[in-house]
């Protein structure tokens, strides 16, 4: 099985932002070759749902970290090999007799295209094969990595491959189109396994070099269904400058986390650094924290940033009742990541209590997944208190000082009713203004009609 | 003293802009002639705060309206026109003649264009001038004009002992080389400031013709406005002008009864409502046709309205905050004793519902202390209405019914008296089997 998420998560936790924007990917994409931003994007879309694979990609990009390996290979070399195995066209073969004097003097002008990049892409592969030959000896020591470096040592020792590491100095034409068919035609793939795997190696090194910049830690895997679902120390987000770390343990019995806090407290940021922790955790990579351990889920759902479709005709409550049933759908075969930020703000307070409380009150039945919910409802909360036993109350305080609020950014246990819509409009003396206004007090009623 | 609003209001109702799709302007722009178009620009520009003005060229179109006129005007002709009377001449008549018969022999010599084209410029001008005359006797004839000083200015022109060379000229098709040079010199120079006027007249016929033309088409109706001591703006039927099939509601406020709290679901045709209105509003003050019967309305000094606040929810805190400044604006506005109407549609929505109960009781319990102002203010968080009904009392309460057949909502968008009772959110909830889902 997949793990599983959509459009909405992806935005909301901005893992691969927009057009060149900050995102979580491009924290991690550091690779030289555009194949490894490939790989990378790849693990990036599909996270893993066995334990057993998240902790074995974490091993690797671990060791890997460890020892500070650099990628050893030259960009350009990828760029220019690429364009060449590209052209799977026969007849551009080169010839290897037909060496007329015209060809000869054309050549000594200027040669065609084609050619050109056919002696260029052999010239890069060859010093790819020999630079990984070099290499692959020191991946070989590395948990998790010796099937990879057996496999490209089985490539690079081919007697096929003998005749590219015979050929030393400026290469014949007759040399280079014994290595084109060789290399583009017979070998092909044996070549692009190869470079597959150099691609794999690049994502692997690039993840490693940022979590050793960063200081991320890896996270430990537990099979799913265990009873302690999330333990993560010294969260944040990767993103934020300064981000404050903050800590949660989830378990089997509390897997409900009821969060509440003040608009500017931080609930929106705390809510993605964890979302982020996660979905990173799933796919194997190292995540903006101290210590993480988590139980494997089967998908992640988050709901921070909805948008509304007004031009369409559709309310925001609208929207958010059909992002609740398909969360609700997907909850029916599958434990999940669940967060809601703000549930229910395009209705009236009626309903948004009524629905908090049963929409709460219906998830905390579902002891094997985790939901984070965010509400200014705290009536909600002493309901739900009584209601259940598996919620946490959780809240990000406020402290004011004077008439300026400050945030602590620390999670502390319990509901507060902090908000401060109203001072910021009392800081704007909005109703002082109103208020010692110039008000007519006319008295003239009734008026006349002219016709 | 100019009608007071702001770039957001004019974006949120559409109103100005040319290029934009369905804008109130491009609804009306209906005009022949460039002159005409920078008219109708201007009038859109400028909305008037003197009720007389206002009921003055209100009466000018609806004398247009009835009389279904076409504009006479051959728009080539108007344009040959154009450049001639822009370019001058000067003010001696020999010296006229002297350049006249100077390009004649250029265009003998070596074929020079430029005397073709004076000439062509005259007689296009002499045309225009003979096409205008009997637009002007055949109106006058058959009814009377309104109260109009331009239109009196030039009937005063055509019995003007220095218009009577046109009775001869009009019926010339070739003159001669003095003559040319004559009726040159006295339209270029002694009445230069005259067929200004006349080309402003065409432009102003233009624009009465081109709205009265789709007031006529889209059934619309003339306001009548009273001068801004009194409050009142009442309609029995306002709709949105550039809707096909717009709902029509009748409207009814006044001193008493100056605020407008708006309740329903957000699909219910809250912000369409308060668009018709705030179009009506501005229509109105200019003197033009408005999507509503039997308006009625005092001159208020300026319009705000807050109604595609973008709907950003991202911006999250931001959001909240710039709809806070631009309820500090309006407020400021308000308080500096000026006889607005304000429009908002659904206040603090960027921020919780609890956050923007209180804040749009708090803003709104001082708004509604100013009665010579309206004000309309529509919200989901239907509680809020319930709190403002105990403590004031010059609150009218009218919502937008959405009426469920099944599981399916239907939205009449009638304005009905009272507070939404649409609690449809739990209904919904259950209808979509949420819960049952979950568990």
């Amino acid at each position: 099985m997949i793990f599983t998420t959509d459009k909405q998560t992806l935005e909301d936790l901005n893992i691969f932002g927009k057009h060149g924007g900050d995102s979580i990917y491009n924290i991690f994409n550091r690779c030289i070759t555009r194949g490894g931003a490939a790989v990378l994007e790849e693990m990036f879309r599909y996270p893993l749902a066995s334990h057993e694979a998240i902790n074995k990609r974490v091993s690797i990009i671990q060791s890997l970290a460890q020892r500070n390996l650099s990628f050893p290979f030259k960009g350009s070399d990828f760029d220019a090999a690429d364009t060449y195995l590209a052209n799977t066209d026969e007849r551009s073969k080169l010839v290897q007799h037909e060496q007329s004097m015209a060809r000869k003097l054309t050549n000594m002008i200027a040669m065609d295209i084609d050619t050109q990049l056919i002696y260029k892409g052999v010239e890069s592969l060859m010093a790819l094969m020999k630079k990984a030959q070099e290499f692959v000896n020191e991946l070989n020591s590395i948990d998790g990595l010796h099937e990879t470096s057996t496999e490209m040592l089985a490539i690079l020792n081919d007697p096929a491959f003998a005749a590219v590491y015979q050929h030393k100095g400026k290469l014949s034409h007759a040399q280079i189109a014994e290595l084109d068919v060789i290399l583009r035609f017979q070998q092909r793939t044996a070549v692009e396994k190869l470079l597959r795997h150099i691609f794999y190696l690049d994502a692997y090194l690039s993840i490693a070099r940022v979590a050793s910049e960063r200081r991320f830690a890896f996270a430990q895997a537990l099979p799913a269904e265990s009873h302690d679902l999330l333990r993560l120390q010294g969260v944040y987000h990767p993103l934020v400058k300064n981000a404050v770390p903050n800590n949660i343990h989830i378990t089997a019995d509390n897997n409900v986390i009821f969060l509440t806090g003040a608009n500017m407290a931080g609930k929106s940021t705390f809510m993605k650094s964890v979302s982020i922790a996660m979905y990173l955790a799933h796919a194997g990579f190292p995540v903006a924290a101290q210590q993480m351990q988590f139980a494997v889920l089967d998908g992640a759902y988050t709901t921070i940033n909805l948008p509304d479709n007004l031009g369409m005709g559709a309310s925001h409550f609208y929207a958010e009742v059909l992002r609740l049933k398909k969360v609700a759908q997907e909850l029916s075969s599958k434990n999940l990541f669940v967060v809601f930020d703000e549930l229910f703000r395009g209705t009236n307070v009626k309903d948004a209590y009524e629905a908090t409380i049963a929409v709460t009150t219906a998830f905390a039945k579902k002891k094997k997944s985790i939901f984070v919910i965010s509400t200014h409802i705290i009536e909600a909360g002493s309901v739900l208190k009584e209601n259940c036993n598996n919620i946490q109350f959780v809240y990000l305080p406020t402290r004011m000082k004077g008439n300026t609020p400050e945030y602590t950014y620390t999670l502390e246990q319990g509901i507060t009713a902090d908000r401060h819509g109203m001072v910021i409009i009392n800081n704007e003396k909005i109703l002082d203004i109103l208020r010692n206004g110039k008000k007519k007090s006319t008295t003239t009623t009734g008026y006349e009609l002219h016709h | 003293m100019s009608f007071i609003t702001d770039k957001q209001t004019l974006d949120d109702l559409n109103i100005t802009g040319k290029f934009k799709q369905h804008s109130i302007f491009s609804l009306f722009n209906d005009t022949k002639t460039s002159g005409g178009e920078k008219l109708l620009e201007q009038l859109f520009l400028h909305p008037l705060t003197d009720a007389a003005a206002i009921n003055s060229r209100s009466q000018v179109l609806q004398f247009f309206h009835q009389r279904a006129l076409v504009f006479p005007f051959n728009i080539e002709i108007l344009q040959e026109a154009e450049t001639y009377l822009s370019a001058g001449t000067s003010g001696a008549y020999p010296i006229v003649a002297l350049g006249l018969l100077q390009k004649r022999i250029l265009q003998l010599a070596i074929r020079d264009e430029q005397f073709e084209q004076l000439k062509k410029g005259v007689l296009a001008t002499i045309k225009l001038l003979a096409t205008l005359q009997d637009f002007v006797e055949q109106t006058a004839k058959e009814s009377n004009w309104p109260a109009m000083e331009q239109f009196d200015t030039i009937k005063q022109l055509f019995s003007d002992h220095r218009m009577k060379w046109l009775q001869e000229a009009r019926n010339q098709s070739s003159p001669a080389l003095l003559q040319l040079a004559r009726y040159d010199h006295i339209m270029r120079h002694v009445l230069r400031d005259e067929m200004e006027a006349v080309l402003q007249f065409i432009y102003h016929l233009d624009v009465y013709i081109a709205v009265t033309n789709v007031a006529r088409a889209r059934n619309f109706h003339y306001a009548q406005a009273l001068p801004n001591e009194q409050a009142v703006f009442r309609t029995t039927a306002l709709w949105h002008p550039a809707l096909e099939k717009a709902v029509a509601n009748p409207l009814h406020l006044h001193e008493e009864q100056n605020v407008l709290f708006l309740t329903g679901a957000n699909m219910a045709g809250k912000s369409t409502f308060m668009k018709s209105l705030g179009i009506a509003v501005y229509l109105a003050h200019m003197g033009f046709p408005v999507a509503a019967k039997d308006l009625v309305f005092s001159v208020r000094d300026g319009l705000y309205t807050s109604i595609n606040v973008s709907d950003n929810l991202n911006l999250g805190y931001s959001h909240f905050y710039a709809e806070v400044l631009r309820v500090k604006k309006v407020a400021e506005e308000v308080a500096s004793g000026k006889d607005l109407v304000v429009i908002f549609d659904e206040l603090f929505k960027g921020t919780n519902v609890k956050d923007a109960y209180d804040a749009t009781l708090a803003v709104t319990q001082e708004f509604v202390a100013y009665r010579n102002s309206f004000f309309v203010i529509s919200t989901h968080i239907i509680e809020v209405g319930e709190t403002l009904r105990e403590t004031c009392n010059n609150l009218q309460f009218s919502y937008l019914p959405t009426i469920m057949e099944g599981s399916v909502p239907r939205y009449p968008y009638t304005l009905t008296p009272g507070i939404s009772n649409d609690r449809h959110g739990m209904l919904i909830i259950q209808n979509e089997k949420i819960l049952e889902m979950i568990q």
